[in-house]
């Protein structure tokens, strides 16, 4: 068994190094392991389980959401929540920064991916807040922190995958619980923005045209309903969260089509396919992270590894030391959805032997892999958002190390008051 | 740097294969399946709400397009390189990068070819034994057989890709 074990966890490093697509890693790690650990009999079931892995009800959630960020993105209610963010926050040092947190935070309600709002924020803001003085190293930097609180903020793909995962966990509950963490994070990153942006007088020449109050706010209006859609159908018991997701996608649709005719033909059949290409990739993962997860569990190569770090300490501080470690590494290197995929089997089974509340662990790990996708050197975001400004990701790092310190010190308050997660879904009447 | 991530949107939407014909047809029917899940899941809603009456038996149709969707879009992503990976190593063995690229192809047709050969034989054996779907009692064969057919479709991509990344470097 040893072997076997030892076998998923080499083949799918030496696989993934060699920079093929983490779905093939999984899938050939799994095949591997059965291979050496079980009979051929087993694997038989490679092709079924990879099958069944995606052709799960709850899943339809992830394209629809995707769908539904993308048409927001282009529909123009980006560009409309930014005017308003502008008419609040008003032309002063650092105020772009805050927008621009803002706007991520907003986006965040939408999409649920943080690298698709990074690219869209920063598209729309880096230019603009060269013009008014910020580096653009440091305005990548604010996105990319900004970007990463998606994961968190509802509707999130990664708590969907958890939720599908993890045996018994209300996927209302876990939304809500991301909603707090998720703004305490954001808010977190706006007191370095403002503060570094101050001291260096950032955005001395963000000129003094504000844009009038009530027209941008009536102009955000849609952009601002969409999570509002979103949670309320959840929580009004009218919607499921799939039937949340295409409520959202439609709304979108109209918005896009009829509000701000921004949307025709063309336009819906882009979205449609370029939704769909990134949710193939998404789901690809899943189904090969499937057999992956099957062979392990087969195996008993996770409950072997969990036992064997509970047999070192079962100092819960420890092992949460140790997970976060994990968690941190992977999410500098991968995206949520993957990083739940591949971590979970392993960190479950720990989770569930030191008694802990699965919704604040899954909220836990959102805010871990969060961090991680903006700590150098090789943070997802803040290599879209340094691609996007046309800088070195190298010339980020002095700045983005103060939004990840502020982000730590949110994820320390989350282990040590869970209740910042869980007091929204228990006032919700959702069962945590 | 290339492989950010595959929600990184522009690096799936301006690509420099956009004239390729078969991936057209790749988009169209990815498209196509998106919209239908839309469509069914939004018509649950309305249907459910206005009429008492639930098509919950949809359920089975809508899971097999997002099989669909995942197939012909993970075809695609092939083509364009926007399946998600860790590039950090292999994009910065500069003389040995075409080694890095050739075997990591090898790993993706090892595991494609598996799903072709071990989906075959599922689909074969549901076709023998006359297995019925548990949701509307179709024939569970009719929905299995595409997982291999569309496998080979990825295959034709990553050979394809394969050629061009060992041409230009």
């Amino acid at each position: 068994m040893i072997a076997a074990n030892l076998t998923l966890l080499f083949v799918f490093l030496a696989v993934m190094l060699l920079g093929a697509p983490i779905a093939i890693a999984l899938g050939l790690a799994g095949f591997a392991a059965i291979a050496v650990g079980l009979d051929a009999a087993a694997l038989q079931f490679f092709a079924g389980v990879t099958f069944s892995s995606i052709t799960k009800y709850p899943l339809i959630a992830i394209p629809l959401f995707v769908l539904t960020g993308m048409i927001f993105e282009r529909s123009g209610v980006a560009a409309g929540l930014i005017a308003f963010a502008q008419s609040i926050v008003g032309p002063r040092r650092g105020g772009l920064a805050i927008v621009a947190i803002l706007v991520c935070l907003i986006m965040g309600g939408m999409s649920g991916s943080g690298p698709a709002d990074a690219a869209a924020v920063a598209t729309s803001l880096i230019p603009s807040m060269k013009r008014a003085g910020y580096p653009p190293a440091f305005s990548a930097s604010v996105i990319a922190a900004g970007a990463s609180a998606a994961i968190l903020i509802p509707p999130s793909l990664a708590l969907i995958i958890y939720s599908v995962i993890v045996p018994g966990i209300d996927l209302r509950a876990l939304f809500a619980a991301g909603i707090a963490p998720g703004l305490l994070l954001g808010f977190a990153l706006i007191t370095p923005a403002w503060l570094i942006s101050r001291k260096h007088g950032f955005g001395v020449d963000e000129g003094d045209v504000r844009p009038p109050f009530w027209q941008s706010f009536r102009r955000a209006i849609p952009g601002l309903m969409a999570p509002v859609i979103i949670l309320g159908g959840l929580r009004s018991g009218l919607f499921t969260p799939t039937e949340a997701a295409s409520a959202a996608a439609a709304y979108g649709v109209f918005v896009g089509v009829f509000v701000y005719r921004t949307m025709g033909l063309r336009e819906i059949y882009r979205s449609l396919s370029d939704a769909a290409e990134i949710s193939a990739v998404v789901m690809f993962i899943v189904g090969l992270a499937g057999v992956f997860a099957w062979a392990g569990t087969t195996l008993g190569a996770f409950d072997q590894a969990a036992q064997a770090i509970l047999d070192f300490t079962r100092e819960p501080m420890v092992v949460l030391l140790m997970m976060m470690a994990i968690l941190l590494v992977a999410g500098m290197l991968l995206d949520g959805v993957s990083v739940f995929m591949i971590t979970l089997p392993l960190l479950f089974p720990l989770a569930v032997a030191l008694n802990w509340n699965l919704t604040w662990f899954g909220i836990l790990m959102a805010i871990n892999v969060a961090i991680g996708t903006f700590t150098p050197p090789m943070a997802v975001n803040l290599m879209v958002t340094a691609k996007i400004g046309n800088i070195p990701l190298e010339s980020t790092f002095s700045w983005v190390l103060w939004f990840v310190f502020s982000a730590v010190l949110i994820l320390l308050l989350l282990i040590f008051f869970p209740e910042i997660a869980l007091w929204l879904p228990r006032a919700l009447g959702y069962v945590v | 740097m290339s492989q950010i991530s595959a929600s990184d949107t522009k690096a799936a939407v301006h690509d420099p294969h956009d004239g390729d014909r078969l991936l057209t047809v790749e988009r169209v029917l990815a498209a196509a399946a998106m919209g239908a899940i839309c469509l069914i899941s939004f018509g649950n809603v309305v249907v459910r709400y206005t009429t008492n009456f639930s098509f919950a038996f949809t359920e089975e149709y809508s899971v097999f397009l997002l099989l669909l969707m995942t197939l012909v879009g993970g075809s695609a992503a092939f083509a364009t390189h926007a399946h998600i990976r860790i590039g950090i190593l292999a994009d910065n063995s500069h003389r040995f990068a075409s080694v890095f690229t050739l075997l990591a192809a090898l790993a993706t047709l090892l595991v494609l070819g598996l799903l072709v050969y071990y989906g075959a034989r599922l689909t074969w054996d549901q076709y023998r034994f006359d297995e019925l779907s548990a949701g509307l009692g179709n024939p569970t064969w009719i929905y299995t057989i595409w997982m291999p057919v569309l496998t080979l479709l990825m295959i034709a991509r990553v050979l394809r890709r394969l050629r061009q990344d060992l041409k230009a470097p």
